[in-house]
């Protein structure tokens, strides 16, 4: 890896009354490089979203977005001083999340969904904030959706939103948790290039999923995680094709497994148009 | 026996009286009360125990002791421990604390129905707990709030009756004094039932007009699920 990664997270450990979520997870995620982070249910991708995003308050370790810490500063002689929640909320907008399920505010429209974290957060005019907000909603394709509220878009129209709320906070670093689970199989193609779309601009992102094939399509690099570290990582395609670990290999037998249908089987179900 | 209308006539000014003094006490309990309430709410949902439980005691142990009860401790306790005060502000300071507690369960309510992603994308963009609050959070539930709030308050309205027993001189105050002067009780208490229904329908037409105003575009949040947007967002797979 060349210079400083964007997002630096060391030794990060989260224990939930005696479960360890997080135990030691080390990840760097280098300027405009895509990480997709794939790993079991229950593996803690979801706890580390939420450590990332300072939702959840990590039991100990560190996390580093764009040079600086974030939550937990390490502090000359081996102090470790915890941020106020001024600090935390100030370098939050940094970091980019998008929901699993979204969470769009259904009482605002798609564009007000856009332009109210940047008047409120950032303190941008609204007349700035509104043009930012056109601008991405344009690129994504959302032009003509603009006025209208959540529960009137398609769930990959939603998603777009959502993403544009993001982006309108000018991320270091885009965070997405199962972008694909919440859609129709159909929309994983346009998840796919709205992903790869960013990726052209030069986002970095960290691309929580299950999804295998999603994963190398959209990822430079793939890591995986199991019982809250990460065992394996590598280049996307590599890491699929030549499995080191056991632990990847039984996961991944398992899933792709899954999703080809075994020839001889009897599966009874009704051929349906 | 005839009913014999010349009396209500007679005393129709006192009545009048009253009847202002009851609709005064309860708009003024209402919104004190409101008040209390919203921040006892607050109080309820913030993380740590001490808050919660102070929240807790405050609403329990309001619910559980009858109005008039809390009545005669305020008028009573303020004297005792050398506060003097009129009738008519201690009954109304009374009034409003009785109803607090069923404010402060109902704002809770409201604010922990709604998905906690709401909340949380909020502060993951950057916004403060407290602009999380008034530009996510309080939006949404207002609308939730109306209905079981004006129950409430048409209670409340009811409960003000209670305090004619410390002489402050509200509606059922002023109906005993021209009762008294007139051994008309019918007359007199049906004229007075008229009075109370009156209010109970003003206030419920000011509530059906608030409804209308706050709930346009909410409706989409009282359509999606919250049980479900709850358990399927990221906190999902947090063990409790």
């Amino acid at each position: 890896m060349t210079a400083q990664p964007i997002l630096r997270v060391s030794a990060l450990s989260k224990e939930f009354r005696g479960t360890r979520a997080l135990n030691e997870f080390y990840l760097d995620v280098a300027e405009g490089e895509i990480v997709a982070l794939i790993g079991p249910s229950g593996c803690g991708k979801s706890t580390l979203l939420r450590c990332l995003t300072w939702l959840e308050q990590p039991d100990d370790g560190f996390i580093e977005v764009a040079g600086r810490p974030f939550g937990r500063a390490l502090m000359p002689r081996g102090v470790v001083r915890r941020q106020s929640r001024r600090e935390i909320d100030a370098l939050r907008p940094k970091i980019g999340l998008v929901f699993q399920q979204l969470n769009l505010w259904p009482h605002l429209t798609a564009l007000e969904n856009v332009v109210r974290p940047q008047t409120v957060v950032l303190g941008r005019a609204r007349a700035e904030a509104t043009r930012r907000a056109d601008e991405l909603l344009g690129r994504l394709g959302l032009a003509d959706r603009a006025g209208r509220y959540p529960h009137a878009l398609s769930g990959g129209q939603k998603q777009r939103v959502a993403i544009a709320r993001a982006l309108a906070m000018e991320p270091a670093l885009m965070l997405f948790d199962e972008p694909t689970s919440a859609l129709d199989p159909e929309l994983v193609g346009e998840v796919l290039t709205v992903l790869k779309s960013l990726a052209a601009t030069g986002m970095t992102m960290l691309v929580v999923t299950h999804e295998i094939g999603f994963a190398v399509n959209v990822a430079d690099r793939i890591a995986f995680m199991d019982a809250g570290a990460v065992i394996e990582e590598g280049p996307a395609r590599e890491v699929v094709a030549n499995p080191r670990t056991p632990r990847l290999r039984s996961f991944l037998d398992l899933v792709l497994d899954r999703a080809q249908v075994p020839s001889g089987e009897t599966l009874a179900l009704p051929q349906t148009e | 026996m005839r009913f014999d209308a010349s009396i209500l006539v007679d005393y129709w000014p006192l009545l009048a009286e009253g009847a202002w003094l009851t609709l005064r006490i309860t708009i003024a309990a209402f919104a004190l009360g409101y008040l209390a309430g919203i921040a006892v709410a607050l109080l309820a949902i913030l993380p740590g125990r001490l808050p919660r439980l102070m929240a807790s005691v405050y609403i329990e142990t309001l619910r559980n002791i009858p109005f008039i009860i809390i009545l005669f401790v305020v008028y009573y306790g303020l004297p005792f421990s050398g506060v003097r005060l009129p009738a008519t502000l201690v009954g109304t300071a009374a009034l409003a604390l009785f109803a607090s507690a069923y404010y402060a369960e109902i704002v809770r309510a409201a604010i922990l129905a709604l998905p906690r992603g709401q909340f949380e994308s909020a502060r993951v963009v950057g916004m403060s707990p407290a602009q999380a609050m008034w530009h996510v959070v309080a939006p949404q539930v207002l609308r939730t709030l109306v209905p079981p709030s004006t129950n409430m308050t048409l209670t409340m309205m009811k409960e003000s009756a209670v305090l004619s027993s410390v002489t402050v001189p509200e509606l059922t105050y002023q109906s005993l004094i021209v009762q008294g002067n007139t051994f008309a009780p019918f007359e007199v208490f049906a004229a007075v039932a008229a009075i109370y229904w009156l209010i109970a329908i003003g206030i419920a037409e000011a509530s059906r007009r608030l409804e209308r105003r706050v709930g346009a575009a909410q409706a989409a949040s009282v359509s999606a699920n919250p049980i479900a947007a709850r358990y399927l967002s990221l906190d999902a797979r947090r063990p409790s």
